[in-house]
């Protein structure tokens, strides 16, 4: 199984969507909430170079936003 | 086999193109419904408490309300933006970013509008490194910083009171003397310590270096902000709509009359890109003139 985390915050849409997405096709995932957790804010900026959520890393593959087709690709599904 | 042809594609999925679906597939219609975001912009509001029968829901929950109830009725979802759509005749086709041909009778364009963009040099470079369009999304990553909104409208006020509880100063950039939102609004703006109005201003330039470091204003003044959120208004989602050729109005909103047909025979719209309900751009009244949308395609195709 890949290595997921999700970075993300309670509020944003594509957050939902996007792990809404890695349920439907059984994907574990590590779910980090970078609204309480100021810590894993600053990690997903800099991992990302960028402030927009979701942050979606697959196996050290940062993926900026819902992509889904680059997900598709990273997860092989 | 020769393809399936749909008797509706409904093309967008916020309130209008969710209820527009709901109705006609309660009609029995064949019915595709294409949109990549069910639930649609309205997942980007903060809070609503104007849809009757539910005291107060956030956004990001009603949009799911409304896939759970487009669901339960078991559409053809095709969950990919449509890109591309011809007139044949009686029949239209849409291909859709996955490359997808899907055919039908009837066509209801609920695409809605798109946040307007400021067109100022760095803000397509500082985009998401700074520049947002979404404060419900990205302002809880601003904590302690300061940011910026542009715009003097209701969306404006919202999100910089939203930011207001994150960053450490929210500067709200106002092109006239003064803010058009609700004065409710403007009062609670008035009493948050940490907002600063600027009227009479725009910007000219944003700058930094990897990330967004500030903006330059038309005063020639500097702003030091690690953020801005862009709140000048919608703009229409017409492409699909001028590919077809339909009737725009100078906003660039789709005509149409009291059933939601447009100037196309078989095409109708609903919602924000449409110009129904006196142009009233609000969940309720894109609900009901998907409604209103699905009833016209029905009377259609079975006369």
């Amino acid at each position: 199984m890949p290595k997921v985390k999700v970075y993300s915050t309670s509020t944003c849409p594509y957050c939902h969507m996007a792990k809404e997405f890695l349920r439907q096709n059984n994907v574990e995932f590590e779910d980090i909430n970078v609204e309480e957790d100021r810590g894993a804010a600053e990690e997903m900026v800099r991992k990302s170079g960028q402030y927009g959520v979701p942050v979606i890393e697959v196996d050290g593959e940062i993926v900026v936003g819902f992509d889904r087709e680059r997900l598709k690709q990273l997860l092989k599904i | 086999m020769a393809q399936e042809i749909f008797d509706v594609a409904i093309i967008g999925a916020g309130p209008a193109g969710v209820t527009a679906g709901i109705y006609a597939l309660r009609y029995n219609l064949k019915t595709i419904v294409i949109s990549p975001n069910i639930g649609g912009w309205i997942s980007k509001t903060p809070v609503i408490e104007n849809w009757p029968g539910v005291l107060k829901i956030s956004g990001v929950e009603l949009a799911q309300r409304f896939q759970e109830h487009l669901r339960s009725l078991q559409p053809e979802l095709v969950e990919e933006k449509a890109l591309e759509i011809k007139n044949e005749g009686n029949i239209f086709t849409i291909k859709t970013e996955g490359s997808s041909e899907f055919k039908a009778r009837a066509i209801i364009l609920a695409t809605g509008s798109e946040k307007r963009k400021l067109n100022v040099p760095g803000e397509q470079e500082f985009l998401g490194r700074g520049v947002s369009y979404c404060a419900t999304c990205d302002g809880p990553l601003f904590r302690g910083k300061r940011v910026a909104v542009v715009g003097g409208g209701d969306s404006a006020a919202v999100s910089a009171l939203m930011l207001s509880e994150y960053a450490e100063k929210v500067y709200i950039i106002v092109r006239e003397s003064e803010m058009i939102a609700k004065p409710a609004r403007v009062d609670q703006i008035t009493a948050k310590a940490n907002i600063e109005v600027i009227y009479n201003t725009t910007i000219k330039e944003m700058f930094g270096d990897k990330m967004l470091q500030g903006v330059r204003l038309s005063d020639g003044k500097e702003l030091e902000v690690e953020g801005v959120f862009v709140e000048i208004g919608m703009i229409p989602n017409n492409k699909l709509a001028k590919q077809l050729g339909l009737e725009l109005d100078t906003r660039g909103l789709i005509v149409v009359r009291e059933d939601q047909s447009t100037s196309i025979e078989g095409v109708f719209a609903a919602g924000d890109v449409s110009t129904g309900s006196n142009r009233f751009a609000q969940i309720i009244s894109a609900a009901a003139e998907g409604a209103i949308a699905a009833n016209s395609v029905y009377k259609s195709l079975k006369s």
